[in-house]
Formats: C-alpha cells, structure tokens, sequence
C-alpha cells in the first residue's frame, strides 16, 4: 500500500525545517562530542588551569601567562582532534 | 521560511527576557569579578585589578572551608533525599488506606517558603524550648544543642533539608515510574528475574533521565542553599555550617565587597556547571553513545 501523496510533501517540508544543528563526531575523547562540546570543555579545562596556576605554580615565579599560552593550545587540540 | 519566521516572532518575548534576566547579569557578575568595587567604601569607584580576585580566592581558607562544608552538606542531603524519595514514590505507586491524605501531607513542606522552613526549624531546635531537644533529653538522654555542637547543626541542616526537598524528588520520580511501559517488567518476571535485578537492569536504566534531571534540579538548589541555614544556625557554630552561599552573602552584604562577592559567585557557578556536566556525561552520554 502506497502512502497518501500529501504525507510524502508533509514529511519533505519536516526534513526542509530542521536546522543545520552541529554534528557529534568521535575523536579522541571518551563521549560524542560537537564543535560546542569541545569548545566547553576547553574553557572548563582553561580554568581549572588558570586556578590551579594561581594556587600552586605562580608562587613559584612562573607567569600565569604560560598556563594561558598551553590552555589556547590544549583548547586548539581539543576542538580540532577532541 | 514563512513558519520559520513565525517561530522566531513567538520566540522572541521569551528570548528577550532570558536575554534580559539571564544572560546580561550572568555577564555582569564576570565583568565586576574582574574589579575592586565597595560601592560604600571612600572610594566607591569600580577599579580593574584584573585576576587578582581569583588569585586571592584560591588562598582564601574561609571560602575553601565553605566549598568543603557545602559539598559535605549536598553529598548527604542529595543522596538521601533521592533514596528516600524513590522509597516513598514506590510507597504511593500503590494503593493504601489513607494514601490521598498521605500524599498531600507529604507534599506540604514543598509549598513553604524556605526562610520559614529555617524559621519553624529554629523554634524546634532552640534548646530551652524546642520540641525536639526536649524530647531528646527526656527520652534518650541526649542534650542537643545547635548553637555549640558542631556536628548537631550540620546534622540538623541536613535532615531540614531532607524534610523540605524530598517531597519533589518522589513527585518527579512518581512520575517517572507511572510512564514506564509494564511490558519489560512482565517479561523480566516470566524470565524469573529477582526485585533487585529487575531495579538495577530494567527501573534504574528506564528512570535514569528523570533521576539526572531531579539529582541537577537538587544539586543546584543545595549547592545555593541561604535562607534556610541563615535562619536556623547563621552559619555557625564558628564556621562550621559556612556554606558557600552564606560566605557570599557575608561577604557581599555586611562588608559591601562587591567585586570579590562576584569572583566567588562565579567560581560557585563554575563548579555547579562542571558538576552537572561530569553527571550528564557519566550517567547518559555513554547511554546516548550507545543508542
């Protein structure tokens, strides 16, 4: 049995409305992951550095600008490899 | 594209509030976190001193002692409100003489204001005329007094907690229960799977969603918690009940320290963040991963 033509248009106009939404791909990282995934997680890991770089290794006389420096690359890693 | 735009139009009340409400404190809050501001002070102009709030927030042992306080505080209220709450939704899933009247008792501490619970909680602790110190003494024996006991106000907080909350865990989770299918219960119960089994392979994995969403609802409100605690023990003994919500309060209100109230208020907000994510990707993503 055939389905009805106007459910064909229906379901063609449907598929015409979703948005572009960011594809999960599987890279390195144990979850599924979009560019925004990976974008959040590198900002969460950023930070965690920055305060960890406060508390511990700044007294020590090293710059925080040096955990800023290898947050941007682990953050470049992460979205292009994550 | 016509439908498109009518989405957008009816979207955008919604949108503008969110953006209003939302979006632009939340960056305001970053932005003054990144300043010295007393507005009260001599000099009440806001002044740029860049991470030097989170710098000092990292040495800060009040602030640090209060993040331990509140993870000890909402690891022993969550858990318990989430297994008694499954308990008593399991309880109302059947049928009992006085179930109605049950569950609307049940329901009543959800409906009280949260500075009234601390205030109820507060006579009945109050050692000279609290109902429950005296019935302590009288039949155990036992002298309970919040305002010098260290370990009787955490616990005191705790169960108030677990008294105020519990009633919204079992309503989720009631509801939860009630839309599973019976179809993968029968067939476990043919296949002779136990009442553990059948929990842990059938209940737990179908009722996880709702366990999550109900655990960051939780989770979020406990890790804020203020009025409650600000009524019954101040924070007090000493620091003992400091939470992280009261530290700011204290901070921002008695000392006007705008600037460093925020820096702690976007750390909070950071760990709850991260804390609900690390839930979401620990108990549904490998889930999705799988579907």
């Amino acid at each position: 049995m055939s389905e009805p033509e106007d459910t064909k248009l229906v379901a063609a106009q449907l598929e015409d409305d979703i948005p572009d939404l960011p594809r999960p791909k599987s890279g390195f990282l144990p979850i599924e992951t979009n560019w925004f995934d990976r974008l959040f997680i590198s900002v969460v890991i950023w930070i965690a550095l920055s305060l960890f770089w406060f508390r511990f290794v700044e007294p020590a006389g090293l710059s925080i600008w040096i955990s800023n420096a290898i947050s941007a690359a682990l953050a470049f890693f992460i979205i292009k490899k994550g | 594209m016509q439908s498109k735009r009518l989405g957008w139009i009816l979207l955008a009340p919604t949108l503008a509030i969110l953006f209003l409400f939302g979006v632009v404190p939340f960056f305001y809050v970053v932005y003054v976190s990144f300043h010295s501001w007393n507005p009260f002070a001599v000099n009440p102009e806001m002044i740029f001193n860049g991470a030097d709030n989170f710098r000092q927030i990292v040495f800060d042992q009040a602030f640090l002692n209060s993040v331990g306080v509140t993870v000890m505080f909402v690891f022993f209220a969550v858990v318990s409100e989430l297994i008694l709450g499954y308990f008593l939704a399991q309880a109302f899933m059947r049928d009992f003489p006085g179930k109605a009247i049950f569950r609307t008792i049940h329901t009543l501490p959800l409906i009280m204001a949260p500075i009234i619970v601390g205030s109820v909680w507060k006579l009945m602790t109050t050692p000279s005329i609290g109902i429950i110190p005296h019935y302590l003494d009288e039949w155990f024996g036992i002298t309970m007094n919040i305002g010098t006991s260290v370990p009787a106000a955490f616990a005191t907080i705790v169960i108030m907690d677990i008294w105020h909350w519990t009633p919204l865990v079992t309503l989720t989770l009631i509801a939860a229960l009630v839309s599973l299918p019976p179809d993968p219960f029968e067939q476990a119960q043919i296949d002779g799977a136990g009442k553990r089994q059948i929990f842990w392979h059938i209940t737990l994995p179908m009722i996880a969603p709702a366990v999550v969403a109900t655990v960051f609802i939780r989770l979020m409100d406990a890790l804020r918690t203020v009025d409650e605690v600000w009524m019954l023990t101040g924070g007090g003994p000493g620091s003992a009940t400091r939470f992280v919500g009261v530290h700011i309060f204290k901070e921002v209100f008695p000392k006007t320290n705008y600037g460093y109230g925020s820096t702690i208020s976007v750390i909070v907000l950071y760990l709850t963040i991260v804390t609900c994510w690390l839930l979401y990707v620990t108990m549904l993503a490998p889930r999705n991963k799988r579907d």
